[in-house]
């Protein structure tokens, strides 16, 4: 089973959407204080209530970062209340992955940066 | 040159015959934790199947056998570090002898005003359990660095010990730089000022020859398993002068000379700081691991360990693109090496090189204010013991240069 699959390397060495957004409807940072792994993650929202443009930066290691590139393809055309609601498995599945306990963060973080975008602006957190 | 050959010694390890995702277990992470020989081993099995009992209690035959093996080890780790039997403590690690210390005496003695040295190469926890008792006492943390060949800055030591320093406590091998420390020195330094000293000796006891006369150290802490022994076992040195006018840090059973309903008198030292029942079995089965290690010689260990530092050095060095944090090979180098693969996190290439059947460390190795002043958010880390060899660095070698094949 090799971790660093074709796919995650492509997403690493050549990510899609990374850069940032001019007036995002959600936005959000966070990070892994253990190994330092941080990603910022911003999407718009169209007039039919899906995601319209997004993008990430990230500092941190090979699946965070191929993570988060995954993430943005997946939630380009998705509605808002949907994307609130994706679990990590879902992320994981995504990600296709057999991850060791240890890396499982690593891979959770986009998705975690996703959602709290969402919920900080539903909820006037920030 | 090393006067015992690794490659025969790794017989003596059952483990090291594992397979790691298809691939021989290349073991370099013994910085961590080190693994077990078979002499170890078994004396676990012993105790249990013939001589398991509670220490220091019973009349029968049982509880004077196990009490006997107990006090055998001890003994035997005041030999190994030129100490008296009764100067010996037992805890459960490094990290609890030397919180022994800060809440029995620092805790006590400091006061506001008073000055708490450690070193910028120090482990956590040689360095959160002072800045609590700075939070308790009002005294104040200094730090003495590093200098930029990654060696501790003598001249700052001279200037930061002074008349208010009460307290110098520094490791004696640094757990990511692999740095070995003047720890002789700085005691002298100490002494001179009328402050204490206690030395850090997780990552330098197992592998160098260290004599706590010689270091003229007022306290010393250690664990059983970074040097073969189970773990679940730490040892406190503490002059026993000195031990003698510390109050218990933990009570209940074990440390007391009698009790009546409301007060109790303690035992002496090294009992008084053994409440409650020990790790029975692990500190029996620690005599063995200090058998094997003295049948190397300590002298002949901290040479391989020189010795491959230098070969895994000298190697990493070729590669353009690996960048090592640590002291040149040479007197003031240790048996740990820390280095970064390019700019590619420190968890990718743990996770690659696992594939290739190589265990090493990757993150902030408890240490992050030293990790935050090299500048990186984590190092990568590989470290070595008796059974290492330059085989097993030439595997890291070749895992290495897939790492950046691969992530480059």
């Amino acid at each position: 089973m090799d971790l660093y699959s074709e796919e995650i390397l492509e997403h690493y060495k050549h990510p899609q959407h990374e850069g940032t957004l001019e007036s995002p409807d959600f936005e959000a940072e966070d990070s892994n204080p253990l190994c330092g792994d941080k990603i910022k993650f911003a999407m718009k929202q169209g007039a039919d209530g899906k995601i319209s443009d997004v993008a990430f930066t990230a500092a941190g290691c090979a699946i965070s970062k191929a993570s988060a590139s995954m993430l943005t393809e997946y939630v380009m055309e998705k509605k808002v209340e949907r994307l609130q609601h994706m679990n990590p498995q879902e992320m994981l599945d995504l990600l296709g992955l057999k991850l060791t306990p240890a890396r499982v963060k690593c891979a959770l973080l986009a998705q975690a940066v996703m959602r709290k975008s969402i919920l900080e602006k539903k909820y006037h957190l920030k | 040159m090393p006067m015992f050959n690794p490659k025969q010694l790794k017989g003596d390890f059952p483990i090291l015959k594992r397979q790691i995702n298809g691939q021989p277990l290349v073991y370099l992470d013994n910085a961590s934790t080190s693994q077990k020989p078979n002499s170890v081993i078994q004396a676990l099995t012993e105790v249990y199947s013939n001589h398991y009992a509670n220490i220091h209690r019973g009349i029968h035959t049982l509880s004077e056998e196990a009490t006997d093996l107990f006090e055998f080890t001890r003994l035997t780790v005041a030999q190994f570090i030129g100490a008296q039997p009764d100067e010996i403590i037992f805890t459960r690690n490094t990290t609890e002898a030397i919180n022994l210390v800060a809440y029995t005496w620092a805790a006590q003695q400091l006061k506001k005003g008073d000055k708490l040295v450690v070193s910028a190469l120090e482990h956590h926890s040689n360095l959160v359990p002072w800045q609590q008792v700075c939070a308790l006492t009002g005294a104040t943390l200094d730090v003495i660095p590093y200098t930029e060949g990654y060696e501790l800055d003598m001249e700052a030591a001279k200037r930061i010990i002074n008349s208010k320093t009460k307290l110098v406590a520094i490791t004696q091998i640094s757990n990511v730089l692999g740095t070995v420390v003047p720890v002789k020195e700085i005691a002298a330094l100490s002494h001179s000022v009328g402050a204490k000293i206690l030395v850090d000796g997780a990552q330098s006891v197992p592998h160098m020859p260290v004599a706590v006369r010689d270091l003229d150290c007022d306290w010393l802490a250690f664990s059983s398993h970074k040097m073969l022994g189970p773990s679940g076992v730490g040892v406190l040195f503490g002059k026993k002068a000195l031990m003698e006018q510390m109050p218990p840090f933990l009570f209940g059973g074990g440390m007391i000379r009698e009790v009546d309903q409301f007060h109790t008198g303690f035992a002496p030292s090294p009992y008084r700081f053994e409440a409650g029942t020990p790790s029975i079995a692990d500190v029996i089965a620690f005599k063995p691991a200090l058998d094997y290690l003295n049948n190397l010689g300590m002298q002949n260990v901290f040479a391989h360990g020189q010795d491959l530092y230098a070969y895994a050095y000298n190697k990493l060095k070729t590669l353009e693109y690996v960048k090592i944090y640590g002291p040149q090979p040479g007197p003031t180098s240790g048996p740990v090496l820390s280095f970064n693969v390019g700019k590619i996190h420190p968890h990718d290439v743990a996770s690659i090189l696992d594939q290739h059947g190589v265990a090493i460390r990757a993150g902030h190795h408890c240490a992050q204010p030293l990790i935050d002043r090299l500048g990186v958010p984590a190092t990568t880390r590989m470290s070595f013991y008796v059974y290492s060899t330059k085989e097993d660095i030439d595997v890291a070698f070749e895992a290495i240069k897939d790492v950046y094949a691969k992530l480059a």
